[in-house]
């Protein structure tokens, strides 16, 4: 993606172009009953070409304001969590990344028993697959509650990734279901994320 | 309608202006480290700060909205703002239905479509009250909101105008607005041309009422054009600073 830099600086209300010929992105928006683009934000407007494969082939025009929001979870988004409480068929986890951002605010999500693992998943039991303090890896499933998203591990790639052993080390994952203390060569169960480094 | 001249047949004011003169206006975006999004704005001797804290998490989760954003706004005039100290009781029927109007206001520019289960909220104080604080309060919040980073339709400014001596008088100060003629603030979007606010406490002949009318959007235009100007101005700044 190209992007030209045209640093023009626009308030919320100044037009941006018609809806014909650009595409609202990010800071803008388009009113339907004259199919013109107004900006929303303030800040710079930049004008990004379409990817070359979308069938869409109008231009994104956008508006950059100085003010970043901090990222919010979305179905289908890769995340970080830290589990903070284990149920019999529930584990809550406070989001702390999506994808490569650190969130801004406390998102919390819970991974149900039956999203832990692909298979076998009336067999799961939470208290082997999960800990308090362990840092996930998760695939964000839906919006979930009012209280919370709706998280699954169950993929190779997703499940704990980072895990304390009771002795307080960090462990060393050992097999999908296994990890081992450096310390004292105990092994605990978890859901382990397979790294792909 | 009293004695009082408040137009001398020089055609001057009390406070010297013209009628179709506004006070100055003074605009500082930024007042308030700790919110999202802060501004002071001053008419005259009216000052107004407001800040603006959101989008965030419901705190009450029965006011949750499931498809668009919660505004909240309180509105608030500080014990020293008026001439004579009082203590006022918080939540008086004066400040709530102020509340209502800026949030009233303020939610029709909000694009709160994009902030599903989520909350914003503006607050704004009267520091100095000199008429026209429910002018000042909107614009303080659309800049706040437009710091903040708050998607919106258009920026909302607002100004009021009143009828006096048989004139159109435009921004009304205090002892103007004391003197129980009739005060017609209005709200517009001025890009999109749409007015979002239009009160009046009086009866007015049409034909009086659509001139007075028409100068408050005048005046709102205006005051558009300052915002717009400190907005751009304060985005060169941070982009001047980002820079170094």
């Amino acid at each position: 993606m190209e992007k030209s830099g045209e640093n023009e600086m626009v308030t919320p209300g100044d037009v941006l172009g018609r809806a014909t010929d650009l595409k609202p992105g990010k800071g803008a928006y388009v009113a339907s009953h004259n199919n013109t683009i107004y900006a929303s934000l303030t800040g710079f407007r930049r004008i990004q070409l379409p990817p070359p494969d979308s069938p869409d082939q109008r231009p994104i025009v956008e508006v950059t304001g100085h003010k970043a929001h901090g990222p919010v979870p979305e179905p289908g988004s890769v995340v970080i969590a830290r589990v903070t409480k284990v149920m019999a068929r529930t584990a809550s986890a406070d989001i702390m990344c999506v994808g490569p951002k650190s969130v801004r605010e406390k998102f919390t999500g819970i991974i149900r028993q039956q999203d832990v693992r692909a298979t076998e998943i009336d067999k799961v039991d939470m208290h082997l697959s999960f800990h308090p303090g362990d840092i996930v890896r998760a695939v964000v499933l839906s919006l979930g509650d009012a209280r919370a998203y709706y998280l699954s591990t169950a993929k190779n790639e997703l499940g704990v990734v980072s895990a304390e052993s009771s002795a307080g080390a960090t462990m060393v994952p050992i097999s999908w279901t296994e990890m081992q203390c450096p310390l004292t060569g105990q092994i605990e169960q978890r859901k382990v994320a397979k790294v792909v480094s | 309608m009293s004695k009082t001249e408040y137009v001398s047949p020089e055609g001057l004011r009390l406070d010297g202006r013209r009628p179709m003169e506004m006070r100055q206006l003074r605009a500082e975006i930024g007042t308030v480290a700790k919110a999202n999004g802060s501004a002071v704005f001053e008419m005259g001797n009216t000052k107004v700060i407001a800040a603006v804290y959101g989008p965030r998490e419901v705190q009450n989760r029965s006011q949750l909205i499931n498809d668009h954003a919660l505004v909240r706004c309180e509105y608030s005039m500080a014990n020293f703002s008026t001439g004579d100290r009082m203590r006022k009781p918080k939540g008086d029927r004066r400040s709530t239905e102020i509340s209502l109007v800026i949030r009233q206001t303020m939610e029709a520019c909000i694009l709160t479509h994009l902030m599903p289960r989520s909350q914003i909220d503006i607050f704004v104080q009267v520091l100095q009250a000199d008429g026209g604080t429910r002018s000042a309060c909107i614009n303080a919040a659309t800049l706040a909101l437009a710091d903040a980073g708050i998607p919106m339709r258009d920026i909302v400014t607002s100004c009021s105008a009143g009828y006096l001596n048989s004139t159109p008088l435009l921004d009304l100060n205090y002892i103007e607005d004391s003197a129980g003629g009739p005060d017609v603030t209005v709200g517009i979007l001025p890009k999109l041309d749409k007015v979002t606010l239009l009160q009046m406490d009086a009866k007015l002949p049409v034909d009086i009422f659509e001139n007075v009318m028409g100068l408050a959007v005048e005046g709102c235009k205006a005051i558009a054009n300052y915002i717009r100007e400190v907005l751009l101005e304060n985005t060169k700044q941070l982009e001047f600073r980002r820079g170094l």
